[in-house]
């Protein structure tokens, strides 16, 4: 057995490092394609007085920022669909979690900038490790944790000085999961830049390793996942912004993780059972107002409603005061509620067509609650601004979940 | 009456919005703090927070679903 996870994990990290090989040499072919169409485009060339007001022109990969960021998230709480605990009552969801991650934007000529993001997650989690031990875990053995990995590239151009297009790819890997997706996405800006409308689609796909609820791995499963949005970005005053989003998301695949379980009615566990087609719905609507005492707020709505039964509606302000021209803080309140899937259950008749008994699908109000400070310090030399960000955020739901998040970032910005 | 009196409403928010703002008046908006998003960063780690833990994921211009098994 331990070979075994030993093997699983070193194709997992021989599968990332490869798929990190392919990503660099795809982004060198492209960024060499698309330097030589730039070049065949004879662009306006510059007399001696533009360059020496605008410099020379470089048409080459020019790194515009390197932002760095760690998060640690320390969950306690309790579901039913969770079997480290009785085994008819709700189980532990005690999870620890430590996310870094870094995002490179880079310029190249004057239409292409490139977006590398690269978010990684150690996972401790106590639901999936009480699965019996003497089966194939659904995690990482031997250190009882796992490490997943993602990376994200997005390119935009612009094809005049109102619209551009775009185009993001990613993968994400982990020990019994791998997911890809691409999208497409542009946005058009009028009235002088007043008002910006934005459209994208982006697929997904995961296929992962089918579990029982026992640990027993049976084949593969798959899903797919579709979203289409459309937004609008508006000035309205010199002090205020605002903007609206429609999302559309479309699933069809095995939509759980297929270890869940579910307390009976017969006294003892079963397997979730979930339809497989999701129609999600969301509209969010933004605002950011600038206040005299040099401070701004942020209001965010967002209203979700899908066919499984879930309405939700979340509510977020954020308040930021700046206290000199380098430091700024900010608190704040996030406020969520949802009604439950039509099939959540906490002891469910073994004739149910439908059943869940996960948590995150009850009827459930959650709340947040944080802040940070801020410092944007100009400094001498290649590197203009250094950024350096601290923060924590308290969140809590009130059917038995909470958890401490602590974030840090680092950003360069040349 | 009251259909009339949000038709007027909307009318005037949209008329509003045609009201362009100068270049030179936009100075607030160059400051970190007046984005209507968090900083990238900021944002996915909050965004898959939320995903993996209420069950109302999708929308809002970025994709639902994926990772970790969750729905």
């Amino acid at each position: 057995m331990g070979r075994r996870r030993a093997a699983a994990a070193d194709a997992s990290d021989r599968a990332l490092g490869g798929a990190s090989t392919l990503f660099v040499a795809f982004l060198v072919v492209t960024m060499r394609a698309s330097a030589q169409t730039a070049g065949g485009g004879s662009p306006t060339p510059l007399n001696d007085g533009d360059i020496e007001i605008l410099g020379r022109r470089n048409d080459g990969l020019r790194v515009q920022s390197v932002m760095t960021r760690i998060t640690a998230f320390d969950q306690y709480g309790h579901g039913y669909q969770s079997q480290a605990g009785p085994v008819l009552g709700p189980g532990s969801e005690r999870a620890t979690i430590l996310e870094p991650q870094l995002q490179v934007v880079a310029t190249q000529g004057d239409r292409l900038t490139h977006v590398i993001t690269v978010p990684i997650d150690v996972v401790t989690a106590a639901s999936p490790n009480s699965i019996s031990p003497k089966s194939v875990d659904v995690l990482s053995g031997a250190s009882r944790h796992v490490v997943s990995g993602t990376l994200d590239w997005g390119t935009t151009y612009r094809t005049d000085s109102a619209s551009d297009l775009s185009m993001m790819s990613g993968l994400h890997l982990e020990e019994p999961f791998r997911s890809w997706h691409g999208g497409l996405g542009g946005s058009h800006s009028f009235a002088g830049g007043d008002t910006v409308v934005s459209a994208n689609v982006i697929e997904v796909f995961d296929w992962f390793d089918r579990f029982d609820i026992m640990g027993n791995r049976h084949g593969r499963a798959e899903r797919s996942s579709t979203t289409a949005s459309i937004g609008v970005t508006q000035i309205v005053t010199p002090t205020l912004l605002v903007g609206a989003n429609y999302g559309l998301t479309l699933q069809q695949g095995e939509l759980g993780n297929t270890w869940n379980s579910v307390p009976l009615t017969n006294l003892e566990r079963g397997p979730e059972i979930l339809p497989d087609g999701r129609v999600r719905h969301a509209f969010v609507a933004r605002a950011a107002q600038f206040l005299p005492w040099n401070g701004a707020l942020r209001l965010y709505y967002r209203f979700y409603v899908d066919d499984w039964g879930v309405v939700a509606n979340s509510l977020e302000g954020q308040l930021l005061q700046r206290l000199s021209p380098l430091v700024y803080v900010s608190a704040l309140y996030r406020f969520h509620e949802q009604s439950g899937v039509d099939f959540f259950t906490t002891r469910g008749s073994p004739d149910l067509q439908w059943r869940t008994a996960d948590s995150d699908l009850a009827m459930l109000r959650s709340q947040t609650v944080g802040g940070k400070i801020a410092v944007d310090a100009p400094i001498e030399g290649e590197v203009r601004v250094l950024h350096f960000e601290v923060g924590y955020e308290y969140y809590v739901r009130d059917n038995g979940l909470s958890m401490n998040i602590v974030t840090c970032a680092t950003g360069y910005h040349f | 009456m009251s259909v009339r009196a949000i038709a007027l409403a909307a009318a005037t928010a949209a008329l509003a919005a045609c009201a362009t703002v100068p270049q030179n008046r936009r100075a607030h908006f160059a400051d970190p703090m007046m984005g209507l998003r968090d900083e990238p960063l900021d944002a996915a780690s909050r965004q898959k927070l939320y995903d993996t833990r209420e069950g109302a994921a999708g929308g809002d211009g970025t994709t639902a679903g994926g990772g970790c098994g969750c729905q």
